[in-house]
């Protein structure tokens, strides 16, 4: 909402600044958005009087103007059609910087002297309008007064970012009435008190209301002898300044009354109103009418029209039709003050995709009270600015208002609310500071009667709220609230996510955060197949694009976009972990979320550190392994299987490994194809890991029993093996473990050898294997036994050979 | 050879002694312990003592050289530590460090980290709720019935007439309080959706609810409460006002605003001049949502507060467009 500084003191004796008045605005909730001087850089801007019009004799579409302002005379080159002797006009002197940045000087065009310019209101900022040419200023206005003064210009805009309770400000007497109470002052509004009623009788048209619940009241009278034309400038003025165009003059008094009172206005050309008959009724089904916009709406019977006798003519509270637009030749007009459903014009503009100045005030609700007050202040203005006359009397349907309760008030409850201590006159005195008509009751209450400007007000605490506001928020004592101790329930999924993010911080991964929201495309650039559970999501109704039209059901693609974005701006070592939701559709219920652990790594493996120390190895998949370990360790879940697998559908033939526990898929990890990569536009090998933290969750917690330290000595032989190239050497370390010697301790892989002297095909696996007794210092008889054991086991079972030393 | 070898090795203590740069100490090295050095010299002897002998005299011997090795070692160290060497190599401690892997949170799990953490301190609770919800949960409950302007406050994401994108997470108020009594603490921390998108809207964005219910909780334990995390957040000195605002589910509503951290209350473009920055919404609990919810509205009161977590991490950072935040870029995150 807009207003000027002096528009609203045209209601109320005020003595703030524009920025005192936005302070307390703010500080009332009535949030001010923007204070702006209005019509600056005009200083050296006169009124002028053309005296004198001579050709050019260069240029035959420029003339030379003799120009009076005040005691001076100046000559100035003008190309506009309207300049006339005897033309009042405003005019830029020599050094004027014009709000469009052009600094005037003394210059010659085409030959000729030019002292100066005549200016259009575009030029100056005033508005948009340029057709006619230079301004046309009223004859009486004195050369040689500054503009800005001579059309009262100086003033300050204050735009106020309103909520959705105070339909009351959207008004400038609204406004009023609330700063009134910073200066302890009410209001003057141009029209006061109880209008006589109107009667019906004898008159030219008949207003049908089909249902009060749509349409509480309707008031509507009819004017006669109506001249089109602009408006007056003070009009001008006013809708100028809240950046409306002025359109002719009844349009303009609508719409001032509009700005003015809150109440939206509408002017039908009386003569296009088949049948002399205003129809308020819901439309029929097929129905179509052009609104003032152009455009052509189809209608639903949810929607609320004004109709004549034959077709529609106004879409009810959002915009007029075009059928029955006022035009430059209109001489009858029947004018519209009204109030109508809020939840139906929302619904209308919402349909049709149309709000406008009426459609926002509605939606927030009209006070039904407004409509005569509004009628009478629009129709003193049309017949005093337009020539009209009324006709007497007019329609004031009424049967959809209601009174209103009177609200009961406790002092106790008031106070306990708010941390204060009032007794009840203070609030009485606060409450009708804003005219709020409040009485205090014997039993330590007090009545209130809702003012009908103020139909926010219904309950009991929206009156606290109102006592709250008008003592100040500031001005409300601090306290602590008197609470049990207790201690709060931890999530243990929670703990867990805290948890797995520290271990990937402590690996040197990134936290990355994408939207919940992914294009749909990411399925076909994984490749995965027709059926692929990943690929059944959640769509949006009403996405930003399409790249936002569903709900991730993987993170892994969020995170390889990152990826693309990362190197392509030359960052290559990327080591990205993200732990989010992924939504998969039930029905039409809400969809099952579940959270997951998503990394990627690519680059070098030492990506923070010098090459000199490190030199530039890359990663692969055993970089990937190693987090997982760390994982699985750091999160004590041993119980986790690696199952290495060759149906990873976005992996690497063979690089792929799936997290097994219970026979369930608990993750899996691998390298990204090098297909795959390439839709994402990597062109590096690049390791990815996945965790469904569900399934983690579902886990036992591990118990943790502490082990007694070893006390006896540790002693370490190696074993090295010739096998074929298919054996795995995780197969041997397995094998060993699965003999369960109770002297072996660990066994580990050190070495594995291709080539000389061994032939093709086959290759050396060393493994170090520790012994140690919990009760003695073992003895090499002792040891050479187990492992005598322990190699023959290993030769048979994978036909292998020692490697001879 | 015996008497050679004590010889030599007092003979060696003192010359180690006298090297002072590490000239002298190479010498000393070439001298001595070098492969044609003294002490090689007197090894080779030991071949010409009777075979009874060899045992004692060979580890005498070696006894001897790892005494000189080990007292020539750590005169170097000293040396090299003193740095009155000269012309020696030396360890370059300009070369960076090896650094070991380190990576960190998103700013803005930093941020909502730290505010959980001070709630948490006060006794909150913290709980989690579906990112899709139901429109009952996230409007109708909340005392936002269908066709309310104030849904013009929430651009949502619709999944279905009845299911959307939590567009705050203030549903989890209702939710909470359906399944238990008063009193109640608790800070509800989540992803939240309006379909919104510029330099100052994703989409997408972080935000913690809180509220608290209890019999006779006031305006001014509110305002209480907010100024003790206002304080622990920035600076025990940050100013705070409250300011009169409207959202449907809290009466009386207010906005939070603190002194501008950017400008301290100068006015500066962060703060549109104004010196106020608006941090949080807040009021106490619309006594409707009571209803919804089966609470006696007259016995229990409570109050109900929200943050973004983009605001304030753009604020503490001086972050000025909040998209950076989802494109994780690492050049972006590193800084954290
Ligand atoms: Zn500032």
């Amino acid at each position: 909402m807009k207003f000027t500084l002096n528009w609203l003191k045209q209601y109320l004796d005020l003595d703030l600044t524009a920025t005192e008045l936005a302070d307390r605005l703010t500080m009332a909730g009535l949030e001010v958005e923007a204070v702006e001087p209005l019509f600056v850089g005009l200083d050296l801007v006169k009124v002028g009087r053309v005296t004198a019009v001579a050709p050019h004799p260069n240029a035959d579409k420029l003339v030379l103007c003799t120009v009076e302002v005040g005691a001076e005379t100046r000559r100035v080159v003008c190309g506009a059609p309207n300049a006339r002797p005897g033309l009042v006009t405003a005019i830029a002197l020599p050094g004027a910087v014009l709000p469009s940045g052009m600094t005037i000087r003394i210059s010659k065009i085409r030959g000729e002297i030019s002292e100066g310019m005549l200016c259009s209101e575009k030029e100056l900022g005033i508005s948009e309008a340029h057709q006619g040419g230079i301004m046309e200023l009223s004859a009486d206005l004195a050369s040689g007064r500054d503009l800005v003064e001579a059309l009262e210009l100086a003033d300050t805009m204050i735009e106020v970012d309103l909520t959705p309770n105070r339909a009351d400000c959207a008004s400038v007497i609204g406004l009023a009435r609330e700063a009134g109470s910073f200066v302890g002052r009410h209001l003057t509004a141009p029209i006061a008190g109880e209008l006589p009623a109107l009667t019906s009788a004898n008159l030219p048209f008949v207003v049908q209301v089909q249902a009060a619940a749509d349409c509480p009241r309707y008031v509507a009278r009819l004017l006669k002898g109506v001249t089109i034309g602009p408006s007056p400038w003070w009009l001008r003025r006013r809708l100028l300044a809240v950046g409306q165009r002025p359109i002719n003059n009844v349009v303009d008094i609508t719409n001032f009354v509009m700005l003015e009172y809150g109440q939206p206005l509408h002017a039908f050309d009386f003569a296009c109103l088949a049948g002399g008959r205003v129809e308020v009724r819901r439309a029929m089904a097929g129905e179509q009418l052009q609104t003032l916009d152009g455009v052509t709406r189809d209608l639903n019977p949810e929607m609320l029209l004004i109709c004549d006798a034959e077709k529609p003519v106004a879409v009810a509270g959002v915009m007029g039709g075009a059928n029955s637009e006022v035009h430059p030749a209109t001489t009858e007009v029947l004018l519209e003050s009204a109030c109508f459903n809020p939840m139906s014009v929302r619904r209308t503009s919402r349909v049709l995709g149309l709000g406008t100045e009426a459609s926002y005030r509605f939606e927030r609700g009209v006070d039904p009270q407004l409509a005569p007050q509004a009628m009478e202040r629009a129709v003193r203005l049309l017949c005093e600015i337009t020539g009209a006359t009324a006709v007497p009397g007019g329609v004031d349907y009424r049967e959809g208002v209601k009174p209103r309760p009177t609200i009961t008030m406790r002092v106790t409850r008031t106070n306990d609310l708010l941390g204060l201590n009032l007794d009840a006159d203070t609030i009485v005195r606060h409450l009708a500071s804003i005219e709020i008509p409040a009485v205090k009751q014997a039993d330590e209450t007090i009545a209130v009667a809702p003012p009908s400007f103020r139909i926010d007000l219904e309950r009991e605490i929206d009156l606290v709220e109102e006592v709250a506001r008008l003592v100040g928020y500031n001005d409300i004592p601090t306290s602590l609230p008197m609470v049990p101790m207790c201690f709060p329930e931890q999530d243990a999924a929670r703990l867990m996510r805290k948890r797995l993010a520290g271990i990937m911080i402590a690996l040197g991964f990134y936290e990355a955060i994408n939207y919940s929201f992914v294009g749909a495309r990411h399925c076909d650039m994984l490749g995965l197949a027709a059926g692929h559970a990943a690929r059944c999501c959640v769509p949006l109704l009403n996405p930003l694009g399409e790249d936002q039209g569903v709900m991730r059901t993987m993170l892994l693609p969020g995170l390889l976009e990152n990826v693309r974005r990362n190197i392509n701006f030359q960052t290559t070592d990327v080591r990205l972990f993200e732990i989010g939701k992924v939504f998969h559709p039930v029905g039409d219920a809400q969809p099952h979320e579940k959270m997951h652990l998503t990394a990627v790594l690519t680059g070098r493996r030492k990506p923070r550190s010098p090459v000199v120390h490190f030199g530039g190895a890359l990663v692969d998949i055993f970089d990937a392994k190693g987090v997982v370990d760390a994982i699985l360790d750091g999160c004590r879940l041993p119980q986790l299987a690696f199952v290495p697998a060759s149906d990873g559908e976005i992996a690497a033939p063979d690089q792929f490994i799936r997290l097994m526990v219970d026979g369930q898929e608990a993750g899996q990890f691998g390298q990204l194809s090098l297909k795959v990569a390439k839709e994402f536009g990597i062109k590096q090998p690049l390791f990815y890991l996945d965790i469904d933290l569900e399934v983690l969750s579902g886990l036992p917690p591990a118990v943790i029993q502490c082990l007694p330290l070893a006390r006896f000595p540790a002693v370490r032989w190696d074993l090295a093996v010739v096998v074929a190239e298919e054996v795995r050497a995780g197969d041997l370390v397995a094998a060993i473990y699965a003999a369960a010697e109770p002297l072996v301790e660990k066994v580990e892989l050190f070495d594995i050898y291709r080539g000389k002297p061994m032939e093709k095909g086959r290759k050396s696996v060393a493994l170090s294997l520790t012994y140690r007794a919990n009760e003695r210092t073992l003895d090499d008889a002792t040891v050479g036994a187990v492992h005598t054991r322990l190699t023959d086991m290993i030769l048979t079972r994978f036909k292998a050979r020692l490697r001879e030393v | 050879m015996e008497a050679e070898l004590h010889r030599l090795q007092t003979e060696a203590r003192a010359a180690l002694t006298a090297s002072v740069n590490a000239l002298g100490l190479e010498a000393f090295r070439v001298k001595y312990l070098g492969r044609k050095g003294l002490f090689t010299t007197v090894m080779r002897a030991l071949g010409d003592v009777p075979v009874a002998e060899r045992p004692r005299l060979g580890k005498l011997a070696n006894d001897v050289r790892q005494e000189l090795e080990e007292a020539f070692a750590a005169r170097e160290a000293e040396l090299a530590g003193s740095q009155m060497a000269v012309g020696a190599p030396r360890s370059d401690l300009t070369l960076p460090g090896r650094l070991a892997p380190f990576g960190k949170s998103h700013p803005v799990t930093q941020v909502m980290e730290e505010v959980c953490a001070i709630f948490e301190g006060l006794g909150f609770a913290v709980a989690e709720g579906p990112d899709v919800e139901l429109d009952y949960y996230n409007f109708e409950a909340l005392n936002i019935p269908p066709h309310h302007p104030a849904r013009d406050m929430h651009d949502t994401f619709y999944v279905s007439d009845s299911v959307l994108l939590r567009t705050h997470t203030s549903p989890m108020q209702v939710r909470a309080m359906q399944k238990a009594a008063p009193p109640l603490r608790m800070i509800a921390p989540g992803k939240v959706y309006r379909c919104d998108s510029d330099i100052t809207h994703t989409p997408m964005f972080h935000q913690v609810e809180g509220f608290l219910v209890d019999r006779k909780v006031s305006f001014g334990d509110l305002k209480g409460v907010l100024s003790v995390f206002i304080a622990k957040m920035f600076d025990k000195k940050t100013p705070i006002r409250f300011r009169p605002s409207f959202f449907p589910f809290t009466e009386p509503s207010a906005e939070v605003d603190i002194g501008c951290v950017i400008c301290k209350g100068e006015g500066c473009r962060v703060c549109k001049k104004t010196g106020w920055l608006e941090i949080l919404g807040a009021g106490l609990i619309d006594p409707a949502v009571f209803k919804m919810v089966g609470y006696d509205p007259d016995a229990y009161t409570g109050f109900a507060f929200g943050l973004g977590m983009e605001r304030i991490a753009m604020l503490k950072y001086g972050i000025t467009d909040i998209r950076m935040f989802y494109e994780n870029d690492l050049r972006f995150l590193s800084q954290f």
